[in-house]
């Protein structure tokens, strides 16, 4: 799916990722990890085109990021709230996302209601624009909008950040079905390593900018990077 | 404490997004403002002089009888035109600061503005020369402070009439009501303000009366911030909105173009800024009356008019693009979106608005033709010139608009002021230009012809022009999102 060759990222002096190889095959789940500044989200807008990379390249279902926009129209991604239109409502938005990728009005209410669970009750139908949506609950919206799009890969930006602990094993759940029902391509970025663990295949850690580890996921995963967070100290 | 506000000034605009752009605009402005300051300075000899020797009145009271619409045009220009500065409060309040320190610095912030010292460069140099022609000293500065007191209090006013629209409304029906009576020569206003400026003259002391009357305004607008200096006031964030707007089924025949004219649309609906913007459009259309007077007859100045009475909203929207959708920027370059149908659904926007202001201008006929086909041929040209311009320019200017400020009291809900004043220049200059050469040539009509022959050629060009405009928005693409990023320079 994801094929990244001597990427590297570069502010001024200051090199904030460079990867030799990284090959992420399709249907995998792939968990990244490491520390504030580790380079996770300058990765994820690497392969969105969001910044432009110093060197190297990344290729996405062998369409070259940077230089053609093909790659839009099988991938999704939710990176923060600057993904979302704060004056729609959430019905408005899963419908603008959804008729982006050819997906009727009504198809996208049904899908919606698959998701009622994990909305808790407390997103749609509210008649509130996002903007006065609570953190929790606009990463919600962004989260199902990037699951509706119906698209093999979707990239998430800590999605278990900022949801309150039962919608957080919700989101474990639904990510697990929809990689097994789907075979849908996964990139989860997180700073808890047991939701991470739990949900991923893979697991890559990176360390200022470089990949450090790259496993997959075993019953002593988690153990072995607490162990290697704690060496961190 | 002071000093500590001015660093974060400082820094808030050293650091702020497209900061150089910036510092080109700001010397442009600074060249304006010196610009208006010499003429208001010569407009102080030339009001003394003027009027002492062509009229043969004496000017203090005829300068003072005419203060009345000079302040009454000064409260318009004032709401339309200054920009409410911003303070960024919220990290300040549970700093130990009082609240009443950071009301204060945010209300004499305002004081500093062009509109009040502009005044200065008619006010000083008028009194100097009342002074040098033996009139009363004392009585000059009374007449000064009255008259500063007032620009003054004007200047709160306007604050109060941004931040509550029930106070914005009063004073318009009041404005209006006291222009009809003038107007329709009820009774003549200007006979009673005469006096009243020249009271602080007769007698300093009645200059208290307006120093007083500017106390009150500060007292009134500065605890009115100060009680609602709080999360949930709307002061600092704005107040959950009702929702509106409907489903917009109806635009679903224009097919996947509906999907963004949809959001552009509620984008409008549900945003006060952008509402601002189509209020602008409805408030050209009649700026062709000032153009009227016979004075313009066949000028250049007619199609100046022209491009503005149909292009109202083409400049306050469209001028904004791809701005107002900065706060998502990165999730429309993330999405199958290309940028053609991107740029095509604003460009439609931009289109059907003229076309909407064209057709709804059709009243000038009323008054007769000229003025009408100097529309039509602005209009024109909008369509095919500077709809592509302001597009264009839309690559270029990167300034994020922060949607949800529109409610704050400090924000800057203005979606047009001096700056897009000043980017218009170019969209204006060369169809009075091509105006001018066709009149020289032949004709009136012909330097008409010229302007719309322009824009239909602007328009053959479409596909070329997009292909053009769209490169360009995908080399600038990096940067505009980094630019976006900081949201509250």
């Amino acid at each position: 799916m994801i094929d990244i060759t001597s990427l590297s990222k570069t502010y001024g002096e200051q090199t904030v990722l460079d990867i030799d190889q990284l090959h992420i095959p399709t249907g995998q789940t792939f968990g990244l990890v490491g520390n504030n500044g580790a380079g996770k989200t300058t990765l994820f807008s690497l392969m969105l085109d969001l910044i432009a990379p110093t060197t190297g390249t990344i290729t996405n279902n062998n369409i070259v990021v940077q230089k053609s926009e093909d790659w839009k129209i099988h991938t999704a991604a939710f990176l923060d709230e600057n993904f979302l239109i704060g004056y729609l409502t959430p019905e408005e938005y899963f419908v603008f996302i959804g008729g982006l990728r050819g997906i009727k009005k009504e198809v996208v209410h049904t899908a919606l209601e698959s998701y009622a669970a994990f909305f808790h009750g407390e997103v749609l139908g509210q008649k509130k624009y996002i903007r006065d949506l609570s953190k929790g609950n606009q990463k919600k919206v962004g989260i199902v909008g990037s699951l509706l799009s119906n698209t093999p890969l979707v990239i998430l930006d800590e999605p278990f950040a900022n949801l309150d602990p039962t919608t957080q094993i919700r989101l474990k759940n639904l990510l697990k079905d929809e990689a097994s029902a789907t075979g849908k391509t996964f990139l989860i970025s997180s700073h808890d390593l047991q939701h991470v663990t739990e949900v991923s295949d893979r697991i890559v850690v990176l360390n200022k900018g470089k990949v450090v580890r790259d496993e997959k996921t075993s019953t002593d995963t988690l153990q072995e990077l607490e162990a290697f967070f704690r060496e961190q100290l | 404490m002071l000093k500590h506000f001015l660093y974060l000034q400082w820094k808030s605009f050293t650091r702020g997004a497209g900061f150089a752009t910036g510092l080109a605009q700001k010397i442009l402005m600074g060249f304006a403002r010196i610009y208006f300051a010499a003429i208001f300075a010569s407009l102080a000899f030339a009001a003394f002089l003027g009027v002492q020797e062509e009229l043969g009145e004496d000017p203090l009271p005829f300068v003072s009888g005419y203060l009345l619409y000079a302040f009454a045009f000064w409260i318009v220009l004032r709401y339309f035109l200054q920009k409410m500065p911003t303070v960024h409060i919220q990290p300040l309040l549970v700093l130990p600061i009082s609240k009443k320190r950071i009301v204060r610095f945010g209300l004499l912030k305002t004081v500093v503005s062009f509109f009040n010292i502009s005044n200065l460069f008619f006010f000083v140099p008028f009194g100097i020369i009342l002074i040098q022609q033996d009139y009363n000293w004392l009585g000059v500065i009374g007449w000064w402070i009255a008259i500063g007191s007032i620009i003054l209090t004007t200047n709160f006013l306007n604050i109060m009439l941004n931040s509550v629209d029930r106070i914005l409304i009063q004073v318009a029906v009041l404005l209006l009501g006291l222009f009809a009576l003038q107007y329709f020569e009820v009774f003549d206003l200007t006979a009673w303000t005469s006096p009243l400026f020249m009271a602080a003259y007769d007698q300093p002391l009645f200059s208290l009366i307006p120093l007083v009357l500017l106390g009150l305004t500060y007292q009134w607008s500065f605890t009115h911030f100060k009680n609602k200096l709080m999360l949930d006031e709307g002061t600092i964030k704005p107040k959950a909105e009702a929702h509106r707007g409907s489903d917009l089924d109806w635009l679903d025949r224009f097919g996947r173009m509906a999907i963004f004219l949809r959001n552009d649309i509620r984008l409008i609906i549900r945003n006060k800024r952008a509402r601002m913007a189509v209020w602008m459009g409805v408030g050209f259309l009649f700026y062709g009356l000032i153009f009227m007077s016979d004075i313009y007859s066949g000028s250049a100045m007619t199609v100046f008019a022209g491009i503005f009475v149909s292009g109202g909203f083409l400049f306050g929207f469209g001028q904004y693009v791809p701005s107002w959708d900065s706060s998502y920027y990165p999730l429309m370059m993330s999405q199958n979106i290309t940028y053609k149908e991107y740029l095509a659904s604003k460009w439609w926007l931009v289109v059907v608005g003229t076309l909407v202001g064209v057709v709804l201008s059709s009243f000038y006929l009323y008054f007769g033709v000229d003025m009408y086909l100097a529309i039509l041929a602005g209009g024109v040209y909008n369509l095919g010139i500077n709809a592509h311009l302001v597009l264009l320019s839309g690559a270029y200017t990167r300034i994020p608009i922060d949607l949800t400020a529109n409610n704050k009291a400090f924000g800057d809900k203005r979606s047009f002021n001096l700056k897009t004043i000043l980017l218009s220049v170019p969209k204006l200059a060369v169809p009075m230009f091509l105006y001018y050469v066709g009149v020289l040539i032949q004709s009136k009509s012909f330097g008409l012809i010229l302007v719309a022959l322009t824009g239909i050629l602007g328009f053959a060009f479409r596909n070329l022009v997009f292909g053009w405009i769209e490169k360009i928005y995908q080399e600038e693409k990096h940067k505009t999102l980094q630019a976006y990023k900081q949201k509250n320079a």
